[in-house]
């Protein structure tokens, strides 16, 4: 009799200790987004009819699906960097509109970074939310996890951000960080996190492929919400008792995730995309007004004057021969990222500045692409092949005619393709078909845009991608930093300028 | 860093993106012109997408092509 009262106690003890009552099932709605890289606005995607996203229009229905039961706002990472309305402020617009949204939580993505450690460190610090990287070493205030309640149910959100960090933005942005494997991460701290919340989500920007070899592997994950693939994810996908989802990009998508809890254990859940589109009147005037702030912000910043050209910088011409415009940004690729010789197409530059002050939306109208400068080793053959291809189509005007640095040609427009290259000198010299050449480009001809195929081949002979010395190298590649928008380069090297007066210097010389 | 598109097998530099990967196999335009890209389970996939080691992604007007779509 004493042994069963005791029993009985223990048991009741136990039952009073529970965070919700024993046997009840309790409602939870997760709300969440990724990828929105600063895309405010509604934007009509290329070919489409209709106009989509709008970040005031996702405000507004998170704000009535958060109405319907206790909810989570979550971010899987890349906010503050991508488009103008993000980039002109250093994300700080991002941080303002989700302290408005009133965000539960956000894991860094890789493009958090973009900015340099200084200004992430300022975004975390204006954040009124917790920002997450478990598997980020020696970043200041950020958190590995946090645990929330919401009904009685305790809740541990962990992040974490793909370990590829240090190879897709500047290494000077990540100096001092070590970034240890997500998956191995998430393993260690499951067993500390199953002591303190009924629920662990995973906030993770690994890309969708990885949330699902992370499920496989790690035991004892409720749900993944993920990022950086950009994926789609229209239901929830479970891999073993794991459930991941993903919200698209740009504001496009809300994520909608119900879990049905009892007794710590997640016993249904049920999941869809709620696709974002504009509305009349559908829109939270709050986040609006936050969008609009910054959209003033941003037109005072485009006006800004960086600079002043003593001469017209011709970008009209740039399919035909070389210009002064073309000079110009090929050299600040070449400076910037150390090349021996710049190769660009003519047709990323798309418009002229008239002799007088530069602003910022000059620059911006002239590049106005989201490219970031690429450095490749090509072997003096493979530049020749290059500049072939750059003007094997000038009788065209097609936009792969070649603006140089670093470098000098003759070419007959008259002769066959393939033949017009007459000479190539390099820094005064006869180009050697055999040495190597570091050649600064953009992302779209690295990756065979135009045409261009000697970067390709280039980059499918480098194998082992890491840091050396501060610097992303593979065995041909020697400079990429993608978080950087080639106009963005190019407005900072004018304001260090100041002044400038390019001339065409007889780099490109048509002979007949 | 090897994607295949297509299952044409293409070679793109770590921080490149679905964009890249299209550029590179000669399908951007094919994108352009309102076709979409899954994933291997049928997902569609932003342009500005990261891509994975050995990543497989499939440009058509349906998602049926990728392999593991349901």
């Amino acid at each position: 009799m004493k042994r069963r009262n005791i029993a009985l106690s223990l048991t009741l003890l136990f039952l009073f200790s529970l965070p919700f009552a024993y046997g009840e099932q309790v409602q939870i709605r997760i709300l969440h987004v990724n990828d929105f890289h600063g895309f405010a606005e509604p934007y009509q995607p290329l070919r489409s009819d209709e106009r989509v996203g709008g970040i005031a229009y996702l405000a507004a229905r998170a704000n009535d699906l958060r109405k319907e039961k206790p909810s989570f706002l979550l971010s899987a990472g890349d906010m503050i960097q991508g488009n103008n309305w993000a980039n002109l402020s250093q994300g700080e617009s991002v941080i303002e509109l989700m302290n408005g949204m009133e965000f539960d939580a956000m894991v860094l993505g890789n493009h958090e970074f973009d900015f340099g450690q200084d200004v992430l460190g300022k975004r975390i610090l204006e954040a009124k939310f917790p920002v997450l990287g478990a598997n980020v070493e020696g970043m200041r205030d950020l958190k590995p996890y946090v645990i929330k309640e919401r009904k009685g149910v305790k809740v541990a959100i962990v992040g974490v951000v793909t370990e590829d960090v240090p190879i897709s933005t500047h290494p000077k942005n990540v100096a001092g960080l070590k970034f240890i494997s997500p998956i191995d991460t998430v393993e260690k701290y499951i067993p500390e996190l199953k002591k303190n919340a009924d629920l662990i989500i995973v906030l993770s920007h690994i890309g969708h492929p990885v949330d699902r070899i992370l499920a496989e592997r790690v035991k004892g994950i409720d749900v993944i919400v993920g990022g950086h693939s950009h994926t789609k994810v229209e239901r929830p996908v479970k891999v073993g008792n794991t459930i991941i989802v993903q919200a698209w990009e740009h504001a496009k998508a809300l994520g909608v995730l119900d879990l049905t809890i009892e007794n710590g254990r997640v016993i249904g859940f049920e999941g869809h995309l709620e696709e974002i589109k504009p509305q009349i009147g559908g829109e939270d005037k709050a986040a609006l007004a936050i969008v609009e702030k910054y959209k003033q912000k941003m037109d005072a910043v485009l006006n800004e004057r960086v600079g002043e050209t003593e001469v017209d910088l011709d970008g009209e011409n740039v399919r035909k021969r070389e210009t002064n415009l073309g000079d110009l940004i090929a050299d600040i690729m070449r400076h910037v990222s150390g090349a021996d010789v710049t190769i660009i197409n003519g047709g990323g530059i798309r418009t002229s500045i008239k002799r007088g002050e530069i602003r910022v939306k000059d620059i911006y109208s002239v590049s106005p692409f989201d490219n970031y400068i690429v450095a490749i080793k090509l072997t003096g053959k493979q530049v020749r092949e290059a500049l072939e291809h750059g003007v094997s189509a000038v009788e065209d005007e097609e936009g792969r005619f070649p603006q140089v640095s670093g470098l000098s040609f003759k070419y007959s427009p008259s002769d066959q393709k393939g033949s017009r290259i007459k000479e190539v000198l390099i820094a005064g010299q006869p180009i050697v078909p055999d040495r190597e050449y570091i050649v600064a480009t953009n992302d779209f001809l690295a990756a065979g845009g135009d045409g261009y195929k000697a970067f390709g081949e280039a980059i499918k002979a480098s194998r082992d991608f890491s840091i050396i010395g501060g610097m992303m190298k593979g065995e041909k590649v020697a400079y990429s930093e993608s978080g950087r928008w080639l106009r963005d380069v190019v407005v900072e090297y004018l304001k260090e300028m100041k002044k400038v007066a390019p001339r065409v210097e007889g780099r490109i010389i048509e002979i007949y | 860093m090897k994607v295949y598109v297509n299952h044409i097998p293409v070679d793109v530099l770590p921080g490149m993106t679905v964009k890249h990967a299209l550029i590179h196999a000669g399908l951007l335009k094919e994108r352009e012109v309102s076709k979409k890209v899954y994933d291997e389970w049928g997902n569609e996939v932003g342009l500005d997408g990261a891509l994975l080691e050995g990543m497989k992604i499939y440009v058509g007007n349906a998602k049926s092509q990728a392999p593991n779509s349901k």
